[in-house]
């Protein structure tokens, strides 16, 4: 036992002082939260406002039309003074400079020449014909000579919608306090079933996809650490000494748990970032007024489930790992036979779709105790329609074991393969050397 | 000898890995305090008889027996075994490597810094206690490797081929490291091919063929069992003389001298007699003692 520890303490400091660890763990969330952060500081750039001249031949819009574009400009809440559906994200996020011109004395062809002039010289974004049937044709045209911006049109279309809208009730002879009273807004309150106590499973489900995919993830980036782990006294050539003072199953379970512990606090000081940023970012929005969103209603027990699950999935990946690099002599080859592991992850997450149809069939009892697909199948079914604990508990206790029995073939591979030395084993040859003594 | 002293008793044990078979039948004594030489060509069976004894492999019939017991897990921390096949870890420092080889010997704490800070000043390697294993030279590195094996003070230590690759200054360290713990007590098997070099340090040896043991007996015994059959010559002329087969089994020329192994019957006089006949100048004729090495190609040769 004391070696065992030994080993784990060794493969643990080693890789946590590994200058590789530390980058890794700074680095990633940096990436991400750059990822997340940049595309809204670059919407937030404030560009110049937008010069539109606006041609009005009905002469009863322009007011109203800049009513409602400056309102646009200052951050009021959504949806308060327009009826229009508009997309949030647009919303201040162009500001306008407008020009009437009135030149009855002027042919539109004339005018029109002028304007395309300023619009050449770029004295002006763009102009705005309403043509004097516009209340009752509702078409008129946008002139301007930047393709590429999507957001002045769709924000210049929902004001004159809105002004003409007002335009024609009062030309309806429509009272203001009527008016008034046709525009305000409702109030739409999205209402969660959770928290009226029910199970709130659409929010458990992200977190079973959640857990699933974190379990990808780290597999994915710790498996082939474990694999060279395994290999790196085969390459060394330090394996024979380590032989003289260690059996291979501690030392094989050594490796395991000291790269396993290494993942976890890894992944810790991630979680742990990922809570505060979360939690920083749900107080921002908070205090903007926007409703934070609740955690979900989930039993404490679930929470138990969860990590109790994903420990059984990594570990259970891990460990064949392990096997791999226990048949192999140098990591190139590990990569090569690592690569079905992947393909098996995947099946066992698609699961998922067939076991949340029908937590309660045969096929899904089958699928939460077989090893491999264990995981993602049991957490399924429990945040759906937990099974009965008996079945829970088997299923961890299949799990836990195969980790062991897996680890233990791997370490008789590992022994007899190093004593034969230099040569990869194949399968069958594995299995041989696995009961050999 | 008295049983006590037996440091390591090999009973009728033999080894087969599917077909081929590594160690057949082989029985040993090896004794507390001497150095014993473990030889043959490569592929005798040094090695696997080796795991045996240190408990890596398991003999498929037979036992072994360490101080006085048969061979278990826990005794495995008084054998001290320095692999042919070793390295060390290439980025982890050298104080942490052998902290931790001392752990796995269960030696810790406070004993295993002395020890560490003792045997690095001992093999001069005090001032690289904390760089990394890939920034030593290959000589180096295989010092720290030998302190691997020596780090929990073992009462057996099995050396693989230790001084291959080491230059003779280091090579000389280490023999007198080696003899210092025979001095104390210890049991040393060393296994090499280098004839020479177990020639100078070995009390005991046992010479292992095709799985098999063709010699066993103190260095000493065996030596004078073969008799001085060899003669060291230094002439001028004679050459006939030398290649007569009647006189020489094999003529082996070095630069400035030739020597001779004589003939099953033939006697070293009569050979001295005839190169004076045949008018050589003879500047030097000695009876030898067998070297170890034509020993080995000897029996060797003849098992084959």
């Amino acid at each position: 036992m004391k070696k065992f520890l030994a080993v784990v303490k060794r493969e643990y400091l080693q890789r946590v002082r590994a200058k590789m660890f530390i980058v890794t763990t700074v680095l990633l969330p940096g990436a991400m939260s750059l990822f997340g952060v940049v595309p809204i500081l670059m919407l937030s750039i404030k560009t110049p406002p937008v010069r539109v001249v606006v041609v009005d031949q009905t002469g009863k819009l322009y007011d109203q039309l800049r009513q409602g574009l400056m309102s646009d400009e200052s951050a009021q809440p959504a949806n308060e003074n327009n009826a229009e559906p508009r997309s949030p994200g647009r919303r201040g996020l162009t500001s306008f400079q407008l020009e009437e011109i009135n030149a009855p004395d002027q042919s539109m062809d004339q005018l029109r020449n002028s304007l395309n002039q300023r619009l050449r010289q770029r004295e002006i974004d763009g102009y705005l014909i309403l043509p004097p049937d516009f209340l009752v044709r509702g078409q008129a045209e946008f002139f301007n000579n930047n393709p590429g911006d999507l957001f002045s049109p769709p924000a210049l279309q929902s004001a004159l919608n809105r002004a003409v809208r007002e335009q024609r009730l009062i030309e309806a002879k429509v009272d203001n306090k009527t008016r008034e009273e046709l525009f305000r807004p409702v109030d739409l309150q999205a209402v969660k079933i959770g928290e009226s106590g029910g199970r709130d499973s659409g929010s458990s489900f992200a977190l079973v996809f959640g857990i699933g995919f974190v379990m990808y993830i780290s597999i994915l980036m710790y498996g082939q650490i474990v694999l060279g782990a395994v290999i790196e006294e085969k390459e060394t050539r330090i394996a024979e000494i380590l032989f003289s003072s260690v059996r291979p199953f501690p030392l094989m379970m050594g490796k395991l748990v000291g790269v396993s512990l290494v993942a976890l606090t890894q992944l810790t000081i991630w979680g742990l970032a990922f809570s505060a940023f979360a939690l920083y970012g749900v107080n921002l929005l908070a205090s903007r007024g926007l409703p934070s969103f609740s955690i979900p209603g989930i039993p404490f027990s679930h929470y138990i489930y969860f990590l109790l699950f994903f420990l059984l999935g990594y570990f259970i990946y891990a460990t064949i790992y392990a096997l791999v690099g226990s048949m192999v002599t140098t990591a190139q080859e590990g990569g090569q036979l690592a690569m079905p592991i992947i393909l098996l992850l995947v099946v066992s997450f698609y699961l998922f779709f067939p076991v949340s149809r029908s937590p309660d069939s045969s096929f899904s009892f089958w699928v939460s105790m077989i090893p491999f697909t264990a995981p993602v199948a049991m957490l399924v079914r429990i945040v759906t329609h937990t099974p009965p604990f008996w079945q829970i508990a088997l299923s961890l206790l299949i799990g836990f074991s195969s980790v062991l029995v897996i680890m233990f073939i791997a370490s008789r591979v590992y022994r007899v393969g190093m004593l034969m030395y230099g040569k990869r084993a194949s399968i069958p040859e594995a299995w041989r050397w696995a009961r050999q003594a | 000898m008295p049983a006590s002293e037996i440091t390591i008793k090999l009973d009728r044990v033999s080894k087969n890995f599917g077909e081929f078979t590594a160690v057949r039948d082989l029985s040993l004594d090896v004794c507390a305090g001497r150095v014993f030489g473990l030889l043959g060509p490569n592929g005798a069976g040094k090695t696997t008889t080796i795991r045996m004894i240190v408990n890596i492999t398991a003999p498929d019939t037979g036992n072994v027996y360490l101080f006085g017991r048969k061979i278990d897990q826990a005794l495995q921390d008084r054998i001290g075994y320095l692999p042919e096949e070793r390295g060390l870890y290439r980025r982890m420092r050298i104080v942490d490597q052998l902290r931790f080889f001392a752990e796995l010997k269960n030696v810790r704490g406070k004993q295993a810094e002395s020890k560490i800070d003792e045997w690095l000043e001992r093999v001069k390697l005090s001032e690289w206690k904390n760089k990394r294993s890939m920034e030593l030279s290959k000589g180096m590195q295989q010092k720290i490797q030998f302190i691997t094996s020596v780090i929990h003070d073992p009462d057996l230590l099995i050396l693989d081929e230790p001084f291959s690759g080491l230059d003779p200054i280091n090579t000389e360290l280490l023999k007198e490291i080696v003899l210092d713990l025979k001095r104390a007590g210890k049991t040393i098997i060393f296994s090499t091919h280098q004839m020479e070099v177990a020639e100078r340090i070995c009390d005991d040896i046992c010479l292992l063929n095709r799985s098999r043991k063709i010699l066993e007996g103190s260095l000493r015994d065996i030596k004078r069992s073969f008799g001085r059959n060899s003669v060291a010559i230094r002439c001028e002329g004679g050459d006939g003389v030398l290649d007569d087969p009647e006189f020489v089994s094999k003529l082996v020329r070095h630069v400035d001298e030739a020597q001779v192994l004589l003939a099953p019957g033939a006697d070293a006089q009569k050979l001295l007699r005839r190169l004076i006949d045949s008018g050589a100048e003879i500047g030097k004729f000695e009876m030898m003692e067998p070297s170890l090495n034509d020993i080995f190609i000897t029996k060797v040769t003849e098992s084959a």
